[in-house]
C-alpha cells in the first residue's frame, strides 16, 4: 500500500487503499466478525454482492453493506447491535 | 436527448449489453449499478487498476469490448445507485448511496439485469463468520488481486468450485481441499455436447491443469455435514461416498450449490413501467448468454416503444446454444443439498435472525395447518433483511418434507413488495423523493 489511509472500526484504526471496500479492508485486517447480529448469527461477509445483507455495518451512522461500500479515510464504521433479542 | 427514458439496473454483461443496444437505437438510457464500479460479479474489476485479474483471456476480451463500447456511447452511468423497487404509482425507486437519498424515476421501460443469487444448502454452522459463498470469495479475490489468506476449504457443487480453486492456486494459495458433492465424472457425452460451446472446455481444461499442478483436484462424492468454531478457526465435518466422516480444521469455508435467478420483490402493478429481465437475473446461463440476452431484452423494449429493431437471429441462436451447454454441464453436478430430515434441529435456516430448523419443525407440528404467510409473519422465516433470498427455498422444501398436500412456493412465503432491500429511513427524508436525480 503506497497511501496510508485509515478508517475507524469500533474505534480501532483499520488501513485501507483508495478503491477497496470496507469488507476487503476488514478482511485484510483479520476482522471477520462484523457485528453482533441477531439470534446467534453474527454480522459477517458472505455473498459479496449485496444480496444477503449479512455484512451490514454502520457507516457514519447509516447502515450499509460492507461488501458494496468503498472504504475511505476518516469513515466511522461500527458494528450494528441486534434490533431484538 | 428527448424521447422516452429507459432505466437498466445492473452493470454486469447483461445490463451493459442491453444499455448499448438501446443507445444504438437512439434511446435515452441510464445504467444503474449498486457497486462502485461496473463489471458485475463475473467481470469484477481490481481495486488497483494496474493489477491484472486471473481470469480467462476470453473474459478479459469480452469486458474490454463492452467497456470500450460504453465509453463511446450515450449511455449515462450511475454507480452506487441501488434499485429499491417500484412503488404503487409506478415510480422506480433508486437509493443514491453517494448522497444518501432516494431518487424516483418514471422511465418508459425498465431492464432488470441484476444477476443471479448464489444458492447455498444449509448445514449446521453455515452462518458462522468465515463461512462464505464461493462467489463471494471469488469477487473479493478479483477485487483485491490476492488469494484469500489462511487454509480455505471449498465445498458444495458446481463449476464455480473448480474456477475459484484454480484462481486461488494461481495467486499462490491453493485451497486445502475441493469437495464436490456429485460423484459423477465428466463423460464423453457431456464433452460432446459442449463442443458447440468450446469456450467452456478450454476454460475447464485450464482450471483442471492448474489444480493437477497444485494437487487439489476435486474430491468427488464428498460433502460437508457440519461446521463448528474451534480455537478461533472452523472445524469442518466432511463425509465421503462410503459414509466415512473426518474433520478438517480451516480458516475459511466457501460453499456453493448452484445459482438461482433473482426475482425477489420486482413484480409491478398496473401503473409500472414496461419491465424485462435479462441475463442470469432471468435465466442462469452465464456471461456469454448474458450478452445475447441483454440485446434480446433491449429489442423487446424497442418493440414495446414502437421502434422496429433490425431483424437479427444472432442473439436467439446464442441463447439456444448456451442453454444446451449449461444443461449438459449441469448433469455433472448435484445441487440437491442434504435431505432436510437428516439435518439437526439446531441448524440455522434463517441466516438473518438465526431462526432454526427446530423452531420451524415445532411451528409445523401445531394442530392447525400453518399458512405460508404465517411462516413468515409468526415464524420470522423469510422476514429478515435478506428478504428470504437465502432461506425461502429451504423453508419451502422443509415444509414439503413435513406435511402432505401442496407445499408453499418460496414466493408465497416471501411475498413481493418494495423496497427489495432495506433502505435507510434517512434516504427517504434527506430530500423529497421528487427531487431531481442529477
Amino acid at each position: 500500500m503506497s497511501d496510508s489511509q485509515t478508517f475507524l472500526f469500533d474505534g480501532v484504526s483499520v488501513p485501507c487503499t483508495g478503491r477497496e471496500t470496507i469488507a476487503a479492508a476488514l478482511d485484510r485486517a483479520g476482522i471477520r466478525m462484523l457485528g453482533t447480529g441477531q439470534g446467534d448469527c453474527a454480522g459477517r461477509y458472505f455473498c459479496g454482492i449485496g444480496a444477503c445483507q449479512a455484512c451490514l455495518v454502520s457507516v457514519d451512522g447509516a447502515r450499509m453493506e460492507a461488501c458494496l461500500t468503498p472504504a475511505r479515510s476518516g469513515l466511522q464504521v461500527e458494528r450494528i447491535a441486534p434490533v431484538s433479542s | 436527448m428527448s424521447g422516452p427514458e429507459v432505466l437498466v439496473i445492473g452493470g454486469g454483461p447483461a445490463g451493459v449489453s442491453a444499455a448499448l443496444e438501446l443507445a444504438r437505437a437512439g434511446i435515452d438510457v441510464t445504467l444503474c449499478e449498486q457497486g462502485p464500479r461496473l463489471g458485475g460479479a463475473i467481470h469484477r474489476q481490481p481495486d488497483d487498476p494496474t493489477q491484472s485479474v486471473h481470469v480467462p483471456q476470453s473474459h478479459k476480451r469480452r469486458w474490454q469490448a463492452l467497456s470500450d463500447a460504453l465509453a463511446g456511447s450515450t449511455v449515462k452511468v450511475l454507480c452506487r445507485h441501488m434499485f429499491a423497487g417500484i412503488e404503487a404509482t409506478g415510480a422506480v425507486l433508486l437509493e443514491d448511496r453517494i448522497h444518501g437519498r432516494l431518487v424516483t424515476r418514471r422511465p418508459a421501460a425498465l431492464v432488470l439485469a441484476m444477476g443471479a443469487i448464489e444458492r447455498v444448502a444449509p448445514v449446521p454452522g453455515w452462518q458462522l463468520p468465515g463461512v462464505v459463498t464461493v462467489g463471494g470469495l471469488q469477487v473479493m479475490m478479483k477485487s483485491t488481486g490476492r488469494a484469500p489468506d489462511g487454509d480455505v476449504l471449498i465445498a458444495g457443487s458446481g463449476p464455480l468450485l473448480v474456477a475459484l480453486a484454480a484462481q486461488m492456486a494461481s495467486l499462490g494459495n491453493a485451497p486445502v481441499a475441493v469437495l464436490e458433492r456429485s460423484p459423477r465424472l465428466v463423460s464423453l457425452r457431456v464433452v460432446a455436447s459442449l463442443l458447440r460451446a468450446p469456450a467452456y472446455l478450454r476454460e475447464a481444461a485450464g482450471y483442471l491443469l492448474t489444480l493437477v499442478r497444485s494437487g487439489t483436484l476435486p474430491q468427488r462424492g464428498v460433502c460437508v455435514t457440519a461446521i463448528a468454531p474451534k480455537d478461533g478457526r472452523l472445524s469442518v465435518t466432511v463425509r465421503d461416498r462410503a459414509g466415512r466422516e473426518r474433520r478438517l480444521l480451516v480458516d475459511r469455508v466457501a460453499l456453493h450449490d448452484g445459482l438461482l435467478p433473482n426475482s425477489n420483490g420486482t413484480t409491478t402493478g398496473q401503473h409500472g413501467p414496461f419491465i424485462v429481465r435479462a441475463g442470469d437475473c432471468r435465466e442462469v446461463l452465464g456471461g456469454t448468454a448474458a450478452l445475447a440476452d441483454g440485446r434480446l431484452g433491449a429489442q423487446a423494449v424497442l418493440a414495446h416503444l414502437g421502434q422496429t429493431a433490425p431483424a437479427n437471429k444472432g442473439p436467439a441462436a446464442i441463447m439456444a446454444r448456451e442453454r444446451q451447454a449449461q444443461a449438459a454441464l449441469n448433469t455433472l453436478f448435484d445441487y440437491s443439498g442434504r435431505d432436510p430430515a437428516q439435518l439437526p434441529d439446531e441448524t440455522v435456516i434463517c441466516r438473518c435472525e438465526g431462526r432454526t430448523l427446530g423452531q420451524l419443525r415445532s411451528m409445523l407440528s401445531a394442530d392447525d395447518p400453518v399458512s405460508a404467510r404465517e411462516i413468515k409473519l409468526n415464524g420470522r422465516f423469510g422476514m429478515g433483511s435478506c428478504q428470504g433470498r437465502f432461506c425461502a427455498e429451504w423453508v419451502a422444501s422443509f415444509v414439503a418434507s413435513q406435511r402432505n398436500g401442496t407445499p408453499p412456493q418460496p414466493s408465497e412465503i416471501v411475498g413481493s413488495r418494495w423496497p427489495v432491500k432495506p433502505v435507510p429511513i434517512s434516504a427517504f427524508v434527506t430530500l423529497p423523493p421528487s427531487s431531481p436525480s442529477e
